[in-house]
């Protein structure tokens, strides 16, 4: 079997999408709190406000706790001279190889929150496929960027 | 060469009927609406100021449009309200393809559409009509450049002298099977069934209840006979539709592209330079696979889609299945290894196929089971479906290596075999879940360019030795 990628991802990601899942949190919260209301206000059980209330407690634990970590462990890529190899997914794993030569551009990219812990993501696309490395040290990823833009200049046979 | 030309005149009728195919669909309610309702003169006035705005616009859009060819690029400029100049350098064309329609028939012209390579519609650029004679020099003129000693194979590529190079037609025998085996009944059949339900609210009344009446009336030997009637009658515009779409289908090879010209009303001709193709593909449907009989396609990367749900091109309408091979040693000899041994799904990947097409069957079984209903054989008759077409699936999924191909064989109804090069394959993705892992079973997808952005084939549950063995064998990395 072909060996995993050799590199990882910032570990810093963790913190990063645990940020991210405690945004997305505010959703469960909200229909939780929703449901609470109408069943102060209205005639409505407030029991679908407390099965909502576990669901948000459990969702959050897995979301927040679990996921990051597990995603990270497993999020590895290697860059080499002719391709790249990336490995990432929990339960379903997909390793995918990218050549060089198919490489059309590489992008990086920084949203609020990975601008918090200093990280961006990497986009690298083909003609029919795009492939993102979620979160590299800011110099690290733009240094890959140039790297791989470079090894990607090479005669580019039709299409 | 450097005057501004117009469109023949008669490219105002198309812009015309365009700009009505745009109108007509928000039209048609208004006009429904209006039939019956009001003074039958306001309809009258308002049909009479809509087609002098129509023929307005079209006689001014077709005033403004010129083109002009210059030494390496054509210019075209259009607009009526907003003016557009645009140039396209010829090194950049990919395609020229010409294209009579009806009317351009009986007028002698034709289309000319220009294809860049991107797949962005907006880039490319189509004169409506221009005279026979013109797009054959528009055509020669635009492709000159793009390569140079092409001045030999232009004056073959004339209708007049093909027969240097390979060239296959269909005849009109297997152009009726393909018509009545293409499963285009469905849909003529829901269309049908829209139409008469839409007719209903348009009869009057009393002839409406006449004919229900009679109909009710009737034994049920003459109801039955009738839908056979309806339903052979359908068939039938299956194959019209068929013979009219792709009669005098002709293929013919040349140095560095494929020339199609297709259609009995509608004479479209297409060129697929070979670049172009990203991979070849094979198709028996589940009527055609008994009777021995496939399609051959191709994926080829930007420019036309014939419309927009099918990224495919068709090679070659009807094949036998024993006259494949010699139809891509002919038309095609970069893809004409045809491997017969497929390396099949290893036998523990079964249950994963059976489950993943028996799955809502198999729930809806137990549900009407634990409801004890009477009518348990349907969702029964289902199941069994289900599990065959698992099964079928099963079997056909394999794949082939040799140096430079990968042959996919796998089958959603269809079954189909697909040939990529290695040098075509953009990506390669392969995945396995946790139970994937311990039965050392794994999903491979490369990924292939098409007109449509991309295409992303899938091959599930190999064994994951072969799955390595794709991966080695695409790897650029080779160490």
């Amino acid at each position: 079997m072909r060996q995993p990628p050799s590199e990882r991802i910032a570990k810093d990601a963790i913190q990063a999408w645990k940020l991210v899942a405690l945004l997305w949190l505010a959703v469960p919260i909200l229909i939780t709190v929703g449901l609470f209301l109408l069943a102060y206000f209205f005639d409505f059980s407030y029991w679908l406000g407390v099965i909502a209330l576990i669901l948000s407690v459990i969702e959050g634990l897995i979301t927040v706790f679990l996921i990051p970590k597990l995603r990270w462990r497993r999020w590895r890529y290697q860059v080499f001279e002719q391709e790249i190899y990336i490995q990432h997914g929990i339960l379903v794993v997909s390793r995918t190889l990218v050549p060089m030569i198919r490489v059309q551009h590489v992008d990086t990219k920084q949203g609020p929150v990975l601008k918090k812990y200093g990280l961006s993501s990497l986009t690298i696309s083909t003609a029919a496929t795009t492939h993102e490395i979620p979160a590299l040290l800011e110099e690290e990823a733009s240094d890959l960027r140039d790297q791989i833009s470079e090894l990607a200049r090479v005669e580019q046979d039709d299409v | 060469m450097s005057n501004p030309k117009r469109l023949h005149p008669a490219a105002m009728i198309f812009t015309v009927i365009s700009s009505l195919r745009q109108f007509i669909v928000a039209a048609l309610p208004l006009i429904i609406l209006s039939i019956g309702e009001g003074p039958f003169i306001y309809g009258v006035i308002g049909v009479a100021v809509f087609s002098i705005l129509l023929i307005g616009y079209g006689i001014l859009s077709w005033f403004r449009f010129t083109y002009v060819l210059e030494e390496d690029q054509i210019r075209i400029e259009q607009g009526v309200l907003i003016r557009k100049k645009r140039s396209i350098s010829k090194s950049r064309i990919q395609s020229i393809d010409l294209t009579q329609g009806v009317i351009h028939r009986i007028f002698g012209l034709t289309k000319v559409q220009i294809e860049t390579a991107g797949s962005d519609r907006d880039v490319d650029a189509s004169l409506s009509a221009v005279t026979f004679d013109e797009g054959k020099y528009l055509h020669e003129q635009l492709k000159q450049v793009n390569e140079p000693n092409i001045k030999q194979q232009q004056n073959v590529n004339q209708p007049e002298d093909p027969s240097i190079f390979p060239s296959r037609s269909i005849s009109v025998k297997r152009l009726i099977i393909a018509g009545s085996t293409s499963g285009s009944f469905g849909v003529i059949l829901s269309l049908f069934v829209v139409f008469f339900s839409e007719l209903e609210s348009v009869i009057p009344a009393t002839v409406y209840q006449e004919v229900t009446g009679w109909i009710v009336v009737q034994a049920i030997e003459i109801l039955v006979g009738l839908a056979i009637m309806v339903l052979l009658f359908l068939w039938g515009i299956g194959i019209l539709g068929t013979v009219i779409k792709y009669g005098q289908f002709t293929i013919t090879r040349y140095e560095k592209e494929l020339y199609i010209t297709r259609g009995l009303l509608e004479k479209r001709q297409m060129t697929i330079p070979l670049k172009r193709i990203q991979a070849v593909g094979v198709k028996q449907s589940l009527v055609r696979q008994p009777l021995g009989y496939t399609t051959v396609f191709v994926e080829i990367a930007g420019g036309v889609q014939d419309n927009n749900k099918n990224t495919e091109t068709l090679l070659f309408p009807l094949l036998r299945k024993s006259e494949v091979v010699a139809f891509l040693q002919e038309i095609l000899p970069e893809y004409e290894q045809v491997p017969t041994d497929f390396i099949q799904v290893p036998k523990r990947a079964l249950p994963y196929y059976l489950l993943r097409t028996a799955f809502v069957p198999l729930v809806a079984v137990i549900v009407v089971a634990v409801l004890g209903l009477e009518w348990i054989w349907i969702p029964l008759v289902i199941l069994a479906i289900a599990c065959s077409l698992g099964f079928a699936r099963f079997q056909t999924a394999g794949f082939h290596l040799s140096e430079q191909q990968l042959t996919l064989q796998m089958r959603l109804f269809s079954k189909e075999t697909i040939f990529v090069k290695q040098r075509r394959v953009q990506s390669l993705e392969i995945k396995q879940h946790i139970l994937h892992r311990k039965q050392q079973l794994a999903n491979v997808s490369p990924s292939i360019l098409n007109n449509f952005g991309g295409k992303h084939y899938l091959v599930q549950e190999l064994n994951q030795s072969d799955v390595e063995r794709i991966a080695d064998w695409y790897s650029y990395q080779k160490d």
